[in-house]
C-alpha cells in the first residue's frame, strides 16, 4: 500500500486502504499543511509579502484602491540603519495599534524638520529636531494624510517595511527607488 | 580516512534526522516566536518581580505574543516585552502603569508632574524606578510597539511559576516586611494613575 506518495492510482488505494490507515494519512496530511501554513506565515511576516493598499495618502505614488504591492521586510529587519529619506515605508500607525499606514520618510533622527511648510496645521515657521530613534513621515498627498504634521516624529521601531514593487496593475508595474537627491 | 568517518557519520541516526528536522522547522520556528516566545530578561528593572538579588540566573520567560498581536490583549500590570522607542535594536521588559486616558504621576526625570497617556499610547515602568529606562525617561510609548506579555517564568527552576501581583502574607516577621515592601511599591504605583482625582486600584 502506498498511501504515502502521490500516484495516478491514489484515490482508488485511498478508498481500498483500511479506516486506520486513512486516519493516519489524514492526519498525516494536515500536519503537512500546517507546516506549510506556518512556513508561508514566517515568510509572509520575515521576508516579504503582497499586500493591498488603500486611502488617499500616497495618491500620486499610489492610487486609492486596487492596487497590489510587494512588501519587502528583510531589508529592514537585517540593516535598519539602511532606512533613508524618501523611502516608502510601511508602519504601525502610533495612534491606533493595529492599523498599517504607509508613508514616506521626510527626515532622519538628528534632521531638523518644518513641521508643515503650508503652514495648516502649525504655522510655517516652526520647526523640530527628530529626535534619537525616530523618523518623520508624511504622505505624498498632504492633503489628505495623517501624518508627523499631527502626531510628531514616530518611533523606528514602529517600521514594519519598506514598499518593494507594485504588480499589479500590469500597465502600472514598479520597482519604487529612493527618489531622495541631496543638495550640497 | 576523512571519506571513512565521513560515511560512518552519515549512518549515526542524528544524522538521518537532519533532512525531516529542516522540513518541520516551520512549525517549531512559528510556535517559538508567533505564539509562545521565549525571551532571556536581562537587566534589573524588573526587580524585585524578575531577575531577584536572590537568584543567581537571569530569569527566562515565556511571552505570549498571539493575544497580543491579534487582540490587542494586555492590560494595565500587565508585564509586557515592547520594542524600544528609541532603539531599534532594543527590547525592554516593562510593567504597564497606564492605558490610554489615564492621569500618571510621573517621577522625577520626566519633565512634568502628571501626564495624560494619549490615545493609542501606554505608560510603561519598571518596578525598580531607579535603576529603569521607562516611561518616565521617554514618555508615553506607542501601544503598537508593545510584542507580548509574560505569561510564566520557565528558567531558575525554583522561580518557574506565574509572575503574579503581590499579596499580603503572614509569614515570618522579615518575610512579611519584604512582602509588605513590596506590596505599597505596587500599591503606590497604582495610586500614581488617577482618574478625576480619584486614584484606581
Amino acid at each position: 500500500m502506498s498511501l504515502h506518495r502521490w500516484s495516478p492510482r491514489w484515490l482508488s488505494n485511498f478508498r481500498s486502504a483500511s479506516w486506520k490507515d486513512r486516519g493516519i494519512y489524514t492526519g498525516k496530511t494536515c500536519l503537512h499543511l500546517l507546516n506549510l501554513a506556518c512556513a508561508i506565515h514566517l515568510i509572509s511576516e520575515y521576508i516579504g509579502r503582497p499586500s493591498t493598499m488603500t486611502g488617499p495618502s500616497m495618491l500620486p505614488t499610489l492610487a486609492h484602491d486596487g492596487e497590489l504591492v510587494i512588501e519587502d521586510r528583510l531589508s529592514v529587519r537585517l540593516f535598519p540603519e539602511r532606512i533613508s529619506r524618501g523611502d516608502i515605508v510601511i508602519l504601525q500607525s502610533p495612534l491606533e495599534p493595529g492599523r498599517i499606514i504607509c508613508k514616506r520618510i521626510l527626515g532622519m533622527p538628528g534632521d531638523i524638520v518644518c513641521v508643515d511648510p503650508t503652514g495648516v496645521l502649525a504655522p510655517s515657521t516652526e520647526h523640530v529636531i527628530v529626535p534619537k530613534g525616530h523618523v518623520w513621515i508624511s504622505g505624498d498627498n498632504a492633503a489628505y494624510s495623517r501624518d508627523s504634521r499631527e502626531y510628531g516624529p514616530v518611533s523606528m521601531s514602529l517600521i514594519q517595511g519598506r514598499l518593494f514593487a507594485r504588480i499589479w496593475p500590469l500597465q502600472k508595474a514598479t520597482i519604487f527607488r529612493n527618489p531622495a537627491t541631496s543638495l550640497d | 580516512m576523512l571519506r571513512r568517518a565521513w560515511a560512518l557519520f552519515r549512518t549515526l541516526p542524528a544524522f538521518r534526522q537532519v533532512p525531516s528536522l529542516l522540513y518541520w522547522s516551520p512549525t517549531v520556528l512559528f510556535a517559538t516566536t508567533a505564539l509562545y516566545v521565549p525571551i532571556h530578561i536581562t537587566g534589573r528593572s524588573m526587580q524585585p518581580s524578575l531577575n531577584p538579588d536572590s537568584s543567581p540566573w537571569r530569569d527566562i520567560g515565556i511571552f505570549d505574543r498571539a493575544s497580543v498581536r491579534v487582540s490587542r490583549d494586555y492590560q494595565k500590570g500587565d508585564v509586557v516585552a515592547l520594542r524600544s522607542p528609541g532603539d531599534v535594536n532594543h527590547m525592554l521588559v516593562k510593567r504597564i502603569a497606564g492605558m490610554e486616558g489615564d492621569v500618571v504621576r510621573t517621577l522625577p526625570p520626566y519633565p512634568d508632574l502628571i501626564v495624560h497617556v494619549p490615545r493609542g499610547h501606554v505608560w510603561v515602568e519598571g518596578d525598580e524606578p531607579f535603576y529603569s529606562d521607562d516611561s518616565n525617561l521617554f514618555g508615553p510609548v506607542p501601544a503598537a510597539l508593545i510584542d507580548s506579555k509574560l505569561i510564566a517564568i520557565v528558567w531558575p527552576l525554583p522561580r518557574v511559576g506565574r509572575v503574579s501581583r503581590p499579596e499580603t502574607p503572614r509569614e515570618s516577621e522579615a518575610q512579611y516586611r519584604h512582602a509588605m515592601a513590596t506590596f505599597e511599591r505596587d500599591r503606590s504605583r497604582s495610586a500614581k494613575v488617577t482618574f478625576d482625582g480619584v486614584a484606581k486600584y
